[in-house]
């Protein structure tokens, strides 16, 4: 390295690390199977990924070769490219990926942590409740949480946002209590926008189906019985590290 | 020939410099915040990427626009500002002449060195100014001026202010009636220093 010309040396050693840095992501989005995965993300991840090679390259080639002066119409393009024009496009289009993976059951569990209870037993394969038939048989292929727990449009990811950042307010304040309530009765277009025509559904429903979609007859009043929503007793949140404030 | 009023605020290089690297290191941050949401999904990262980058890239982009803006205005202002402390030479004689100097704070005094002997030729201080003879007649500075007190100058370069005395007839007549006043002055100044040796070499 000592042979090469310091300010290419310079650039070597700054780009080696930073490209190991952004491999990182791509890399653990390939452990999925290619048919699995969200081009979106895939794509979004991708392109990221090149976006903040490049601008971390900008940012410190700029400062090893002007080391803060700005000297010159070049100085003044690399600044202005590394430190504003690249992190602009990185958090525009980063933004399109954070409306994606908000809706993924791990982000959702990344926050809602007074929930771990309902994903670990939606994700428990022995388990009979609702969420738990329509995840381990990826009935609904991926952001199960979001799929059952937000409704159509902007509207309802937003309204699920609001009443997340109220549930985070709550836990940090410990005013939640538990076992956990649904502020109002589970909605039955969250069940209907995706049974609602199918086949198996009509064939079911052929008694009940219109009571159901005159509001006369709710989905939880005969499948709760059967298969609750979620196979959660008190048992499974006594004892948890957040809990020890509401159970007093 | 009133003090040109100019007013302009005078940026240590170092906070520039600073300010510059600071919105290198904003962006460094921003581009690690964006690198750990892209590797690891979760509602800390999310937020950070979501909320803090947007607000440290505002941030970055503030500072930056603040350091044009002002590297915009000083480039388009047609004074330059310099400061000089007591005894410090402003401009040498026989040196080649690239502005004009008008005294806003201060005195300087005006010498001649002519075989090893110094003449002060005058004392100039706050709304005068020195140096435009040898802008005008292209010439190399006739005297040394040095500072005799704390002295802030506004500087005026060459090109800058031919214009304005090709342009600014007011000026240029302001200019011509002062010149020919210091030249009288300095004049009377060099017949009475002649005088005196005279006097003392006939004694």
């Amino acid at each position: 390295m000592s042979r090469l010309n310091p300010q290419i040396a310079a650039i070597v050693e700054c780009t080696i690390p930073v490209a190991l840095l952004v491999s990182v992501p791509a890399r653990a989005l390939a452990q999925q199977q290619a048919f699995q995965q969200d081009p979106v993300d895939q794509y979004g991840s991708h392109f990221l990924t090149v976006v903040i090679f490049i601008g971390v390259g900008l940012v410190l080639y700029s400062l090893f070769r002007y080391r803060g002066k700005d000297v010159g119409p070049i100085s003044w393009g690399l600044l202005i490219a590394g430190a504003i024009v690249f992190p602009m496009i990185l958090s525009g289009v980063g933004t399109i990926l954070v409306f994606e993976r908000v809706k993924t059951v791990q982000l959702c569990g990344s926050c809602h942590l007074t929930m771990k209870s309902y994903v670990d037993d939606m994700m428990n394969p022995n388990s009979n409740s609702l969420a738990a038939v329509h995840y381990t048989n990826r009935y609904i292929a991926e952001n199960q949480c979001y799929e059952c727990h937000t409704s159509y449009g902007m509207s309802g990811t937003l309204e699920a946002k609001k009443q997340g950042i109220i549930d985070i307010y709550k836990y940090y304040t410990r005013t939640f209590q538990l076992p956990l309530q649904l502020r109002h009765p589970y909605r039955d277009g969250d069940c209907l926008k995706c049974h609602a025509g199918a086949t198996k559904f009509i064939a079911a429903h052929e008694e009940t189906q219109e009571r159901i979609f005159a509001g006369k007859l709710t989905c939880m009043q005969c499948h709760a019985e059967t298969n609750p929503a979620h196979n959660v007793g008190r048992a499974d949140l006594v004892g948890q590290r957040f809990n020890h404030r509401s159970n007093r | 020939m009133n003090a040109p009023s100019i007013r302009t605020i005078e940026l240590d290089p170092r906070i520039i410099r600073g300010t510059l690297i600071g919105t290198q290191v904003l962006a460094l941050i921003v581009y690690l915040l964006g690198a750990i949401f892209l590797f690891r999904a979760s509602g800390g990262t999310l937020f950070l990427f979501s909320v803090a980058a947007p607000a440290l890239i505002l941030l970055a982009t503030l500072a930056l626009a603040g350091v044009a803006l002002y590297r915009y205005l000083r480039r388009s202002s047609l004074f330059a500002f310099a400061l000089f402390e007591p005894d410090d030479v402003i401009l040498q004689q026989g040196d080649e002449a690239d502005c004009a100097y008008f005294i806003q704070q201060g005195e300087v005094e005006v010498i001649r060195r002519d075989e090893e002997v110094e003449t002060v030729l005058a004392l100039l201080g706050k709304g005068e100014h020195f140096g435009e003879t040898a802008l005008i007649s292209n010439a190399p500075h006739h005297a040394t001026v040095r500072a005799k007190t704390r002295v802030r100058v506004a500087m005026l370069g060459k090109r800058k202010f031919l214009h304005m005395l090709r342009f600014v007839h007011p000026a240029q007549g302001d200019l011509m009636s002062s010149m020919n006043q210091q030249a009288t002055e300095q004049a009377a100044k060099r017949a009475k220093s002649a005088a005196q040796s005279r006097k003392d070499s006939g004694e």
